[in-house]
């Protein structure tokens, strides 16, 4: 692919060997400050989605956690609520996120360990005991059974009386990038894109406050990508969400208000913030001039970031507090609506919860002690930035045109297009740490012998041994006809091609677990073996 | 240079649910660079069907590659399979995230190495050429009993021996009656995908099977991704379902050096049908033909054109054909050209690998071959 950047950009390389030393005027061509740039809060939002930013609001800091049982993380919930904290954000566990019961041959040793298991209705109604959910937002990280998740969340909410259009929070729910680099899918492409255009309309129609999909580049630069593949291949998989939508007979400004994303903050400390400038831009564009949008809210590219976990080095582990730092810096200057810090710890194990605050605190120093939140987009006008801001979106567009030409994401995909362009790039951002070309401090220099000294986190069996029972328990007492029935209206829904949502929620409500939905799924549409390209 | 038949081979393996798998795709990248056969298993794997995989590709090691901090677990599930099947002799590394603190342990149990995310591709590569010279070498007469006697292990290492040219004495197999079929079309009209459930339909009607995919080999290096196999990872190891990837060594578009004989010897084993994947349409047609008893062209939907494409060679050739993917839309049109390009005479079937629909008919087709 000739737009790829020469050097790789992936552990973040500043010194590309063809840049000038400085930048400038003439390096900007015809530049209009009003065109490029506007004011903040205002077309093309290059600048961001607020006028004011965080001087009137910070950005959210969303620390993803999740563990154990769903009692365990029930408690934890309501620990958070009475210390303040009004968002919920939850990880489920490896089983849950690949749609497999706890019981499951393949989830042995992976119940509870990296989140929550939540395997029925019953999991939900434990996980969110005591907490009035039309009080709450919750955040789910959840893809490929995301619908059938969002109908056990929909089950309890009815069951506690509240009306849907209470609720508030937000589904990941963005299976394209599984396809491109995740590698957390169920079902065939087509198929289980319909199920993310089921809960968009879903959700459009009964749960206006609730965000559909957010729509991720954090996995795609992770699995490997440069920042401008992670730029384009996201921005096109929000098209795709957004064509989806209209084809299913949406007017865009209903939903695409509610559409947000999640990008990845790597080493490159400029690239990075000019990434999320011409995110917004080119968003903007989009939704204004290809979807006619004419709902500002619809134009507006509304972010959540996570600083890069692949940079993070089990060699001298401290040295992580550091890069996170600047990192977080780099998702701050470049304007984001949220913030995940990882911990220094996370190449070795789940944080503990000294190193889960260490992350935590680096946020507050940025965002309380740097008064880098006093200045909207302090770098606007630099000769650097701006530059820097053009050639990514340039590189984006010309990606984004590349699918065009191809048809379309899906299409793509099933040329194998993603993950080839992903896998190459990987490689050769391995290439050049092996050829010296780019250096991993403590890792290929400045090397120490003596091994790590962090404290790791240890997660016991007795977790899964107690899902699996309650489990068990729950199969053999459940009103199997209900159950039956329900089963074999997903089914027959999913063979006549309408929305999944209404069957789903009977089969939450009939005590069907995400495996036995996922399997009834999997028997009209099929099982994906990974496409073309690996 | 290396030449093919020197090319250590290695195969690479994730189990479990984990799908963080750009550690071993980069892996795979740098060892093809580097002049090593990769076999990669795909995602999502058993610990059994992975040594299986590995008695019958007769690897020079297992890699196993972990982000789940399930080493404890899983290693010591590996290395019980190994001894089960017979084949302790293949040595298992491990890549992942693995505490200072366990690496004793894994060298106890007998884990061969350990390499964490900061370990450099060229120590690994000399690893995995170590541990490949270190590898205990069978004498033919050893190769040939045990081939005799129906042992699947000596069936994998007698088509070892066929590709290091080591000398038979003039011994060659016994004669087979297996129908052996090629089956052939452009990169990504998922042969391996259709291979895999005609395979399985004709194991659940009793017949035994066999597979030989061949993948193309880097010209420079000698080293190959042979990613067939991550395809054929379906349902639970069967001794009746022996699966082989070969790469296509120097000659771009060839069957590979030593197809013959390897499809000889898995014919005298006793297989009822020989199933040849090759490398994708174009210069291998020939060679198929050669080989092989019937010949099978798998098409798409939405390549209008490549029926038009595939004109020149392989539709004379081809005896029958498969428009898979069905499911895709365009499915008609795409029939109804080939329809019209081939005739009447030679059958075709419309297929959907992802929803296992269709191939009944291809199954039955294949049964009426005997």
């Amino acid at each position: 692919m000739s737009i790829r950047p020469s050097v790789n950009s992936g552990q973040g390389s500043a010194n590309k060997p063809d840049e000038k030393p400085f930048v400038g005027p003439e390096d900007l061509g015809a530049f209009d400050h009003a065109e490029a740039l506007g004011e903040p809060g205002s077309f093309p939002f290059t600048r961001g989605p607020h006028r004011t930013m965080y001087r009137d609001r910070l950005w959210t800091m969303r620390q993803f956690a999740g563990f154990g049982s769903a009692d365990d993380t029930n408690k934890r919930f309501k620990f958070l609520l009475e210390k303040g904290q009004t968002g919920l954000s939850t990880a489920f566990d490896l089983p849950t996120l690949m749609g497999r019961d706890s019981d499951d041959p393949l989830a042995l040793g992976e119940v509870g360990r990296c989140g929550v298991a939540i395997a029925c209705l019953a999991d939900m109604r434990r996980l969110f005991d005591g907490i009035d959910l039309a009080k709450v937002s919750t955040s789910m990280t959840i893809n490929a059974p995301a619908a059938i998740v969002l109908a056990f969340y929909i089950a309890v909410a009815k069951e506690q009386g509240v009306p849907l259009d209470q609720l508030r929070g937000t589904l990941q729910n963005d299976i394209l990038k599984e396809f491109h680099a995740q590698n957390e899918y169920i079902f065939p492409p087509v198929p289980s894109f319909g199920l993310v255009v089921d809960t968009i309309e879903y959700c459009t129609r009964h749960m206006p406050q609730w965000n559909t999909v957010s729509i991720s580049g954090y996995h795609i630069r992770e699995a490997g990508s440069t920042a401008a593949e992670e730029l384009a291949f996201t921005l096109r998989d929000g098209i795709a969400y957004a064509d989806g939508a209209v084809n299913r007979g949406l007017a865009v400004d209903e939903f695409a208000p509610r559409l947000s994303f999640f990008f990845d903050m790597h080493n490159d400390f400029f690239e990075e913030i000019a990434k999320l400038r011409a995110a917004r831009r080119i968003w903007a564009h989009v939704m204004r001039d290809r979807f006619r949008a004419k709902n500002e809210r619809s134009w507006l590219l509304r972010t959540h970031c996570q600083t890069a976990g692949v940079t993070l080095t089990e060699q001298q582990p401290i040295n992580n507090v550091v890069r996170v730092a600047l990192q977080a810096l780099a998702g701050v200057l470049g304007g984001t609506q949220s913030l995940h810090t990882n911990s220094m710890d996370e190449t070795l194990a789940l944080p503990t919860e000294e190193a889960a605050k260490v992350a935590l605190r680096t946020q507050q120093l940025i965002a309380h002690e740097s008064n880098v939140t006093q200045t909207v987009d302090p770098l606007a006008g630099s000769y650097f930035i701006e530059k820097l801001t053009n050639e990514i979106e340039a590189k984006a567009w010309a990606i984004i045109d590349q699918v065009d030409a191809m048809g379309g994401v899906l299409p793509a995909i099933d040329r194998g297009y993603f993950r080839r362009a992903i896998a190459e790039s990987a490689h050769a951002q391995q290439r050049a740490i092996d050829a010296g070309q780019q250096k991993v401090i403590g890792v290929t220099d400045f090397v120490d012998d003596d091994a790590p000294s962090v404290p790791t986190l240890i997660i016991t069996q007795e977790t899964e041994d107690e899902q699996v029972r309650r489990l068990e328990e729950l199969k053999a007492t459940r009103d199997q006809a209900k159950h039956a029935a329900a089963l074999k209206r997903i089914h027959d829904d999913a063979k006549a091609g309408v929305n999944m949502m209404p069957a789903l929620i009977e089969g939450a409500e009939a005590d069907a677990t995400v495996g036995e939905m996922a399997e009834a799924l999997k028997s009209v549409f099929g099982a994906y073996d990974g496409g073309p390209e690996w | 240079m290396h030449s093919t038949k020197h090319a250590p081979r290695v195969l690479l393996a994730k189990i479990g649910l984990d799908g963080h798998d750009r550690g071993v795709k980069v892996l795979a990248r740098s060892f093809r660079d580097a002049g090593i056969e990769v076999i990669y298993t795909g995602l999502w794997q058993t610990c059994e069907a992975t040594m299986h995989a590995a008695l019958q590709e007769d690897v020079d090691v297992v890699g196993v590659s972990l982000l789940s901090a399930a080493h404890m677990t899983v290693m010591p599930e590996m290395l019980r399979f190994r001894k089960e099947l017979g084949v302790e002799h293949i040595p298992v590394v491990l890549g992942g995230i693995v505490p200072e603190a366990d690496y004793p342990k894994l060298e106890e149990m007998g884990v061969a190495a350990v390499f964490n995310p900061g370990s450099a591709i060229d120590d690994i590569v000399a690893k995995m050429r170590q541990l490949a010279a270190a590898r205990p070498k069978l004498a033919i007469d050893e190769i040939k009993s045990g081939y005799e006697k129906g042992d699947p292990h000596y069936l994998a290492r007698l088509l070892s021996a066929i590709q290091l040219e080591m000398k038979l004495d003039g011994w060659s197999p016994p004669k087979g009656n297996a129908s052996v079929i090629g089956v052939t079309g452009s990169p990504g009209v998922g042969k391996s995908s259709f291979i895999a459930r005609l395979g399985h339909q004709l194991r659940d009607r009793g017949k035994k099977v066999a597979v030989v995919a061949v993948d193309p080999s880097s010209p420079v290096t000698g080293g190959a991704l042979l990613g067939d196999r991550l395809r054929m990872m379906t349902g639970s190891p069967d001794a009746g379902f022996f699966m082989r990837s070969l790469s296509s060594g120097p000659v771009q578009g060839g069957l590979g050096p030593h197809c013959r004989e390897i499809v000889d010897a898995l014919n005298g084993f006793g297989f009822d049908y020989i199933l040849v994947e090759t490398v994708g349409a174009g210069q291998s047609d020939v060679a198929v033909r050669d080989l092989t008893d019937h010949i099978m062209l798998l098409l798409m939907p939405d390549s209008g054109d490549s029926v038009q494409f595939s004109k020149a060679g392989i539709m004379e050739i081809a005896n029958c054909f498969v428009v898979n993917k069905s499911d895709l839309v365009g499915v008609e049109a795409t029939e109804a050209q080939l329809r019209s390009a081939v005739g009447g005479d030679r059958p075709i079937w419309r297929v959907s690998t992802i929803r296992d629909e269709g191939i009944e008919a291809v199954t039955d087709w294949a049964e009426s071959l005997r």
